[in-house]
């Protein structure tokens, strides 16, 4: 079962961009997929360490398009991309504590939280890359 | 020596931060100085060109004019053109001598050290033309000096030094040709200086604004309180006896009297060379260079922003993956100074899937090793005051401040720390806190690491610090090599701070809801009194002034003896045809095609001149002078300069031009009275009889230029 998956609107034009996207829906639902396994605290951190280093350089590279397109909205945009990354530091440190939430909400928070970020500011950089 | 140079240096350096403090430090500001000097010389000199008149009898009274008349304005230009000029010298050959003390000239940076060599010979030929042009006794002597001295290479036909001969012979031409020379050269500099830091990313140029409002008001302030004036006018036919001299460009001058003007050439050539060789010898042994993994690398060009030296090109990708870009490193370029991997998002301490990997490595200090390297040294820590000290290998010694709650971790650069690096020791608790101990402020070795370190921790560059990261717990120190105890003292105070915090919590507790995120910590180190510190730069500023006024006429020089004259014997004079011309036959010019017919057959070549030349008696020149040019038919040429003691002589000078093994073409002999100061002239002209005596009418000292 997959948790979250990829639509055609969440494209934002730029192929690098959408390319990372994808691979990023793809680890949070391999994540997802491992939780419930055996020995899960230690893979779960792993994942969420992958999630936070490619998201990171996601996030630079996005930032980078936006920054020689001269985009608007970059400020607010990137404070979003700050957020996450704040909110996922979270994650991993709890779950490194032991103090997780259940793996059950970890994962939809996740993909919420991508799903939310795509329809807001990455859907308003599309409309701007698109003009 | 170079150590001890070292030494001196920095002790200098921090002297000089103490008062002026580190963002305004002129030691370390000595380049962006320069280029600003360089720019004063430049709109000083534009504006003494309007008013200069360029011919040879003009230049001085127009410079004379402008000084009285327009002291306020023309006057200060004219002073502010010589005295940064001069300050441009010293600041050059501190600049130099820095550079080389701290090792700042191998690996990648042979290219700025390189290209300087040519500048310093610029800069030498704009303040010697320059002087040149005012055509005062200095700018005679100048003119003498040099054109002997460029004569010694003996790359001319005829000795360029006898349009300086004596005033019957001054030339205007090649006046003209030193003001175009004395143009051309800034621009060459110009373009030298562009090329200079060609290789150093987000080169500093300008000066700190204080730094440059302070060098010009001392400036000014000099201008005013000692104007720069002309000597005497010159005059070609007496010999200044005591001059007043510019040591910071005309240092090698008095050199000359001393050794021959070949052999000076040889060293300064010689010396230019080893200079440009300097780098390689021995040269750098550097680490391996910084290595790219395209799996990490999506072309967020992070990398690319941050490197010092230009060592990372942004391409086109080459793996096939969606991706526009990647990033390559110029291998030869790379100091593998580690500043990439402290800018690559991907260069993370958290437990990952796969293996820690950043998209950009270096080969010798990976990301996995230094997460070892980090949990394996905090392990050992106890207390309540845990400090993780990340060093760098030009800091004041931080790997001697580790104990038993003090764990140290070299780097090549404390900008090759990634900033999640010290998230994940505070979030993690393997410390209470972490100190990053680099080189002196705006002075990194690695040029930009102390910089990159503070914006990104203040959140003013990416990859920047977490804002949920306590920056009360994160502390920076920089220090030159011989600041030790300001090292300890900022790891003292931090701990002594940290105390006052007590133990590090969850980070996510501590996390600062309100504001935006501060900088880092740093320590109240003890520092001067404001009334002290200005009053430093004061004196600073006064004590640079003050030798640059003396020096620029002080010590004078000597030139001649006051009882003394000079004597030159030199001409040009064409030896006579190897062989006499003879006429064509009828048969030959009979054979030979109508439009080339011609009445005579001349061989090209000519005999060398020998000449003899005595003084009361005593022979004090002999020689043979070859004809000039490729087929040995031009003229022979002669100069000799002999200093003689004023008063009556009886001179002899006799000529053989023709080959033959004893007589003479031409003899002639004179008795003269040399007053002292003379400049008198033996020359030789066939057409008005052979060897003359001083100029055709003694009375036009200081007369007309042709």
């Amino acid at each position: 079962m997959t948790l979250f998956d990829w639509q055609a609107n969440f494209a934002i034009g730029v192929d690098e961009v959408d390319h990372e996207h994808r691979e990023l829906i793809a680890l949070i639902n391999s994540l997802h997929a491992a939780l419930g396994e055996e020995r899960a605290g230690e893979r779960v951190e792993a994942f969420l360490g992958e999630i936070f280093a490619d998201i990171s350089a996601h996030f630079a590279l996005e930032e980078r398009v936006m920054r020689e397109r001269r985009y608007d909205a970059f400020t607010s945009h990137k404070a979003d991309h700050e957020r996450l990354l704040d909110q996922l530091r979270d994650m991993m440190d709890a779950q490194a504590d032991g103090s997780a939430l259940d793996d059950v909400r970890l994962g939809a928070q996740l993909a919420e939280w991508f799903a939310g970020h795509f329809r807001t500011h990455d859907a308003r950089l599309h409309h701007h890359l698109a003009r | 020596m170079k150590r001890a140079l070292r030494w001196v240096i920095l002790r200098i350096e921090t002297a000089f931060g103490a008062v002026f403090g580190p963002r305004l430090n002129p030691i370390v500001q000595l380049g962006t100085l320069g280029w600003f000097l360089f720019w004063i010389v430049t709109v000083s000199g534009i504006y003494v060109y309007v008013f200069f008149d360029t011919g040879v009898l003009q230049a001085w009274q127009s410079l004379e004019r402008l000084s009285r008349e327009q002291w306020y304005l023309g006057g200060l230009m004219r002073s502010l053109h010589r005295y940064a000029s001069d300050a441009l010298v010293v600041v050059v050959f501190v600049h130099l001598l820095r550079e080389f003390a701290l090792d700042r000239m191998r690996g990648n940076r042979w290219f700025p050290w390189v290209t300087g060599v040519p500048l310093l010979w610029f800069m030498y030929a704009c303040g010697i033309t320059g002087y040149w042009l005012v055509w005062d006794q200095l700018a005679q002597f100048v003119a003498v000096a040099t054109t002997e001295w460029i004569d010694s290479i003996g790359i001319f036909a005829e000795p360029i030094a006898r349009n300086f001969l004596d005033s019957e012979r001054l030339s205007g031409r090649f006046f003209t040709l030193v003001i175009y020379m004395h143009i051309a050269l800034p621009l060459l500099m110009l373009l030298f200086m562009w090329v200079h830091i060609q290789r150093h990313a987000h080169a500093r140029v300008n000066p700190p604004r204080e730094l440059a409002i302070g060098t010009l008001a001392a400036l000014v302030a000099l201008s005013f309180a000692w104007p720069a004036m002309s000597q005497p006018p010159a005059n070609l036919d007496r010999v200044p006896f005591v001059i007043g001299f510019d040591w910071f460009y005309l240092a090698v001058y008095p050199l000359l009297e001393r050794i021959d003007g070949a052999v000076l050439w040889l060293v300064l050539v010689g010396g230019s060379t080893v200079l440009v060789l300097l780098p390689w010898l021995p040269p750098l042994r550097k680490a391996p260079p910084a290595r790219i993994d395209l799996a990490n690398c999506n072309g967020c060009a992070r990398c690319f922003a941050d490197c010092p030296f230009g060592a990372i090109n942004m391409v086109q990708r080459s793996d096939g993956m969606a991706f526009e870009q990647e990033a390559r490193v110029v291998a030869s370029q790379c100091m593998s100074c580690g500043i990439c991997v402290g800018a690559c998002p991907t260069a993370t301490p958290f437990r990952r899937a796969g293996p820690l990997s950043a998209g950009i490595e270096l080969p010798d200090r990976s990301i996995a090793g230094l997460n070892v390297e980090v949990i394996a040294a905090t392990a050992k820590l106890t207390g309540s005051t845990r400090v993780l000290v990340i060093g760098c290998g030009h800091d004041a010694g931080s790997q001697q401040l580790a104990d038993g709650e003090t764990a140290v971790v070299g780097l090549p650069c404390v900008g090759m720390l990634p900033p999640s690096f010290l998230d994940f020791v505070l979030a993690r608790r393997y410390a209470d806190g972490v100190l990053l101990s680099g080189c002196a402020a705006h002075d990194c070795y690695e040029r930009l690491g102390d910089e990159w370190v503070e914006q990104r921790i203040a959140s003013q560059r990416d990859p920047n610090l977490r804002a949920r990261v306590p920056r009360e717990r994160v502390a920076v120190a920089w220090n030159n090599p011989v600041q030790g105890r300001r090292l300890r003292e900022s790891l003292a105070q931090f701990r002594e701070h940290l105390r006052g915090l007590g133990p590090a919590a969850a980070a996510a507790m501590q996390q600062a809801d309100a504001g935006r995120p501060s900088a880092a910590w740093r320590a109240r180190l003890r520092e001067l009194a404001p009334p002290l510190r200005w009053s430093g730069q004061g004196a600073a500023y006064v004590a640079l002034m003050a030798g640059i006024a003396f020096f620029a006429t002080q010590p004078s020089y000597t030139y001649l003896a006051d009882d003394r004259a000079l004597l030159k014997l030199s001409f040009s004079h064409a030896g006579q045809p190897l062989k006499p011309c003879r006429r064509y036959t009828h048969e030959e010019l009979t054979s030979t095609p109508f439009s080339e017919r011609r009445a005579t057959s001349c061989e090209r070549g000519r005999w060398p001149v020998y000449v003899e030349f005595d003084l009361d008696g005593r022979p004090i020149y002999r020689g043979t002078h070859e004809p000039a040019g490729l087929w040995n038919d031009g003229p022979s040429t002669v100069y000799a300069r002999f200093e003689v003691p004023a008063g009556r002589h009886r001179l002899a000078a006799r000529l053989r031009d023709n080959g033959a093994s004893r007589g003479f073409t031409a003899v002639a002999e004179r008795t003269i009275d040399l007053r002292p100061g003379e400049n008198f002239v033996v020359d030789f002209h066939v057409a008005e009889g052979g060897f003359q005596f001083g100029l055709p009418t003694q009375d036009t000292a200081g007369g007309e230029a042709p």
